[in-house]
Order: C-alpha cells, then structure tokens, then sequence
C-alpha cells in the first residue's frame, strides 16, 4: 500500500505540472490584461495538434516539433490578441466572453484543419523506470522535468528581471508603472501571448502521453483555474504548487474512494483549503 | 411594334417555360419514386470509431443502388435518398436531427445508432411513429428495448453478448478454460459503461471468477491512479472499455503498471497492436478480421477495393469490423425486404419480410424472433509481438 501511494503521489506531481503549466498562464493573464483567458485550453490543444501533425505526419524530431508547435500557438496568440482581446483589458465579462466564443471557434478550425477523430502520436520515448520499487513511464517524467523547468525560468524571469519587476509594477498600480515608462501594451500583449505559449508547450508535451481530440483542453483549463484559485490567484510559483496539489489530490482519493469521481476529490482539496485560507494558499504573496 | 429580337426573347422564354415544366415533372415523377432513409451515428468525435464507418458503408451501398439504377418493387422502380448527419454521439443533437428526418423528410428508415445514450434519448420520441417506422441500429440498450410495448419499431442489427450464440460467452468460457480466477473491469461511467458491467459481471460470476469493476468519468485520459489501484488487486485480465478514444491510452498505460492481459468485448484491436510490445494477451470480439477475410472471402476483398475507390483513401481495418452494425449489408438487406414484401411503404411488412430472411453478403446475418441479429463474428488474440490467432464462429 506505501508504494501505492507513493507511486500515486509522484503520478500527481506530473499531472500537476500540466495544471500548474496552464495555471500559470491563466495567473499571468490575469494579473496582467485583468481578464480570465478560458481560451488556453484550446491554445492547449492547438499545440497538441500541432505537435501530432509535425511528429507523426511531416515526421520532424519532436523536439523540434515542439519548438514549431510552441512558435505556432504564439503566432496565433498573437493574432487573438491584436484582433479580440486588446479591446478587452480589464474588463472581466467581456474577456471572459470573448475567450469562451474563441474555444468554439478554435475547436472548429482544428478539426476542419486535421480531424475531430481522436488521434495517438508514436511512443517518443517508450519504457518506464523504477525509483524504489515505483514505476514512472518515462516520457511522463520528462515532459514533468521540462514543465517544472519552465514554470521555475517563469517565476525566476518575473522575480529577477527588469520585465518581471515591471510586470509586478503594473499588477500593483498600472498607472504608476506608465509614469515609469513601462510599455504597458507591449507588456499585456506579452504576457498574454507568452501565456498561450505555456499553453502550447503543455499541448505539446502532452500530445506524447495521451490520446487527443478537439475537446481536451476545456478540462485542463478548468483545472487551471481550479489550481490557480488554489494557490491564489496573481502567484505564478503558486500556480505549480496548485496544480501539483490538485493532481495529488485526484490520485490519492482515487486509490481510496471510487475512480470515477476523481475529479470531485480536487474540488473538495480547493473548497477545504479556501475554507481555511480564503485567498488560496499563496495569497498575498504575490 | 414587335422586332426580331423581341420574336427571339419569347421563343426563349417559352422554351425556358416548356423546360422548367419538363424538369419539374421530371422531379415529381423522381421524388414519388424515392426511398428515403437515414443514418443516425456519430461520425466524427470521440465515439466515431463506433459510428464513421457504419456511415460510410451505408452511404456506400446507397451508392451502388443508385448507380445500378436503383431496384423495383411491385412494378415501381426506387432510388435511395440518404440523410446522413453527424450526431457526434451527441443525444440532443441527435433527437433534433431524428425529428427532422421523420417530420419534415417523412423519412422511414434509419440506420443506427450504434450508441446507447443516444437510442435512450430517440426512443421515446420514436415510440409515437411505432409501426410506422423502423429503427436498425446496435446499441446495447437496444436489446433491453426489444419486445417490449410501442417498442416493434426497433431491430437491433448486432449480436447480443450472452447466451449460446453470444461471442461475450464464448470469451467468458474462455477465461475459464484458461484457469482466471479474477478480472478488473474499468469502464466508462455512463450509460453504455454500466450496460457492460451489468451483462458480463454475472456471466464472469458464474464461472466463478472473480470482478473488481471500477468506473472512469468520460473524457478521463490519465488512468494511472486507477489502474495501480486495480494493479494492487493483481487480476489476471483487464477488461477496459469501452471507446477505442479510451483503449489506447488505458492499455498503454495499463502496460506501465504490469497489467499485460486484456478482455475486449467493445472497441477495436488496434489498442493492441498498437502496444504488441508490451502486452502479453490481448483478446478482443472482432465482428470481423478483415486483414484475414480479406484474403480467404471474394466478398470482402471487393468491398475493401470499392471503399478505396469510393472514399479515394486507404481502407481502416482497425475500424471496419464495425461495419457489423448498420452498415452496408443491412442497406441491401432493406432493399431485398421491400421487394419481397411488395411495398415501400408498408413497415410491418417490410420488417416481418426482415426478420425472415437469410443474408450473405460481408457477414451471415439473420434475426431471431425479437429483431436482434445472428451473425458470424471472430474472436482475435493478439500475442506479444503482434502476432494475431483467429477463431471464427459461425452461430448454430
């Protein structure tokens, strides 16, 4: 039982690091243009297609796939932003209805772009390898390592970097941070777009652990926000310490209570932790 | 003061006039003898693996009809007309999309579905044309449905797992023979999911072997937690199921945590081929092996060619034993019903001239009292490496 749960323990840090992936991204937004872009969940599944279509129809290497598919959801990252979301900062509704109307049209265009029939990349990296007697399939743990190490630069970049100190200097007081000189739309068009970018890494990746289809970033969108409430909203490192405890949390009540409600057992880790810290975990520690 | 040119205009719009008059006759005259049908499956989305090709192999024997000029009955020669949407294995949508073909287009006929949630969702609304419709499709609830009250409108055009003709017995008997004395079951959390759980659980208890079932919310994609739980109970299969969407990534990562041993009663054999590497045993009911009927039966080898040539694509094999299921033969077989009941229109005739024939075409296919098939089917083994053994079963 102790290596079940250890086993399930470390499966919940990497299913946590593509919450926590997509959490970022939405904290970032957020912090930044003030809107809640529920539309990087089809960013997500861009960079999955993208990834499939580069790896197993052109046949690139797929870190280099990766690299495109990234470059490619960016590209329309930026699109979205210069033709919808500019003209929604700081405004919550409407960013939040431009964002879901975005998810159908995106939806759309994937599936008449490739197909809406579910779609297996070829195993990257095939095996898995034991740490004490527990197994971790080895792609898993890569794309896990690569995700951390990414959200880690993010958080390193925001602390440590001239961008990053303007970024914060915006989040507090956007007028201030203009008197400063802060390129205040550059640096929302930024944020957004690196955003989607995190996304479509985290397609990318994931499009070599499971099967994909048009659908599968609205759940991980959700999870996003759910990892980001849960370590409150605004904290990018927050965010990957959401995500990885929402993971834990749905494979640890799945060894105990019925698989089938796994997704009820995050839900109840973010109302217990909301219940005794209201701001989420990292809330005011922006 | 009328001019040549004005003499020119008339004699053409007289013309155009006499040709309208013509083409619009013409169309009525085509429109009275048309048989409209339907096809009711999802084919595109997750759950198209059940349904694209039975789409596609109705559309394909609509094809052939037409192209042969269509067929006669009682003095009247027929062509087909084909409704074919994609419900994307979405029930309302496929209620509104049922309520259009049968107000609006009068249609008759529909083929499909293959899904439960959408049969559970059309049946009542189809109960008020019972009689006057027919519906031939393969879910499993269907089976429940046959018989009962307002229910004659139904044909369940697959095989029934139980039974002594059923292939789900036979596998189970199988098991047995091989000494299992536990299996987990890990299905999808919904209507179709449990309909499987309820019809094998008794049948594996009977044969006193042992069931951990276990359920997943649709749409899940990582199963690890779930399959190490199950993993720790040590079973010597898993019976996974239920969508091929599904399969692929519960065999892959079921391999992950040693379970190497799968029972497959829905989806197809690509998951097991797919990861012939790392499975040991990967025993599935194929309706039909067609990389092996291909070979041995005229029948499937031209159908295999004509679906190249129709669709300009290579032929699916992992998806075409679904094909079992309202699909091509069954278009023949309604066509071959209507001549032998002298009517078009006349539904009870047509199903009682259904349930009284014997087709030969892809498959054996005939019905039993209730309307539900009897047919030839393959059981296929896969073996680590890739390597296929297949039985086939032609039911007494």
């Amino acid at each position: 039982m102790t290596q079940l749960i250890l086993g399930q323990l470390i499966n919940g840090v990497i299913v946590g690091t593509l919450y926590g992936i997509v959490a970022a991204g939405i904290t970032l937004t957020f912090g930044i243009t003030g809107i809640v872009n529920f539309a990087l969940g089809a960013f997500m599944t861009l960079g999955a297609y993208m990834s499939w279509y580069l790896t197993d129809r052109v046949g690139l290497a797929f870190p280099a796939a990766i690299v495109l598919s990234v470059l490619a959801t960016m590209a329309a990252g930026v699109v979205a932003d210069e033709a919808l979301f500019r003209h929604t900062r700081n405004n919550l509704i409407n960013g939040l209805l431009v964002s879901i109307g975005l998810i159908s049209v995106m939806q759309a265009g994937i599936a008449m772009t490739w197909t809406a029939t579910p779609q297996e990349m070829h195993f990257v990296l095939p095996g898995v390898v034991q740490v004490g007697g527990v197994v971790v399939p080895k792609m898993k743990g890569l794309a896990a390592l690569i995700l951390l190490a990414v959200i880690l630069c993010t958080y390193a970049a925001l602390t440590r970097t001239w961008v990053g100190r303007a970024a914060f200097a915006y989040a507090q007081n956007p007028e201030a941070a203009r008197l400063m000189g802060v390129r205040t739309r550059l640096l929302q068009s930024g944020a957004f777009v690196y955003s989607v970018g995190l996304a479509g890494l985290g397609g990318a990746l994931y499009a070599s652990l499971y099967s994909i289809d048009t659908g599968f970033g609205y759940t991980y969108v959700l999870k996003g926000i759910e990892a980001a409430i849960l370590a409150g909203i605004g904290s990018v490192g927050g965010a990957l310490v959401g995500g990885i405890l929402l993971g834990m949390a749905e494979a640890i009540g799945s060894i105990f209570l019925p698989a089938a409600y796994k997704d009820a057992y995050g839900l109840v880790a973010l109302v217990l932790i909301l219940v005794l810290k209201p701001a989420g975990i990292f809330g005011g520690h922006k | 003061m009328t001019t040549w040119h004005h003499d020119i205009a008339r004699a053409a719009l007289r013309c155009a006039g006499a040709t309208c008059l013509a083409l619009g006759l013409a169309g009525t005259a085509t429109a009275q003898n048309v048989v409209k049908i339907g096809d009711l499956e999802a084919q595109t989305g997750p759950a198209s693996v059940f349904g694209l090709m039975p789409s596609q192999g109705v559309r394909m024997a609509v094809n052939e009809i037409n192209k042969d000029g269509g067929f006669d009955v009682a003095g009247k020669r027929y062509t087909l007309q084909l409704f074919s949407p994609d419900n994307q294995g979405n029930p309302q949508q496929a209620l509104v999309q049922v309520k259009k073909m049968l107000e609006e287009e009068k249609v008759q006929y529909i083929f499909g579905p293959y899904l439960s949630n959408v049969f559970n969702a059309v049946a009542p609304y189809m109960q008020q044309y019972n009689g006057k419709v027919l519906l031939m499709g393969g879910a499993t609830a269907m089976h429940w449905a046959l018989g009962k009250p307002n229910m004659d409108f139904l044909i369940k055009t697959i095989p029934w797992d139980t039974g002594t003709s059923g292939y789900g017995s036979m596998m189970v008997d199988l098991l047995a023979k091989r000494g299992v004395k536990k299996v987990a079951i890990l299905m999808q959390n919904d209507a179709g999911g449990k309909a499987v759980v309820d019809i094998y659980t008794p049948m594996f208890k009977e044969r006193n072997i042992e069931v951990i079932t276990e359920f997943f919310e649709p749409n899940t994609k990582d199963f690890t937690s779930v399959l190490a739980k199950l993993a720790a109970a040590k079973p010597d299969y898993l019976f996974p199921g239920y969508t091929d969407t599904a399969l692929y990534d519960i065999v892959r990562q079921a391999t992950e945590v040693g379970l190497t041993h799968f029972f497959i009663a829905r989806g197809s054999i690509g998951p097991g081929m797919k990861n012939a590497a790392m499975i040991d045993s990967y025993l599935a009911y194929v309706p039909k092996y067609f990389e092996q009927a291909e070979k041995t039966q005229p029948k499937v080898a031209k159908f295999i060619g004509d679906y190249k040539t129709f669709y300009k694509t290579s032929f699916p094999y992992d998806q075409a034993p679904q094909c079992a299921t309202s699909c091509y033969d069954h278009v023949f077989m309604l066509v071959d019903a209507m001549k032998k009941a002298g009517s078009v229109t006349d539904v009870p005739k047509v199903k009682a001239a259904l349930l009284s024939m014997r087709h030969q075409g892809l498959w054996n296919i005939r019905y039993d009292a209730t309307g539900e098939a009897i047919e030839d089917f393959d059981i296929v083994e896969i073996h680590r490496g890739g390597k296929a053994d297949v039985t086939h079963i032609e039911p007494k």
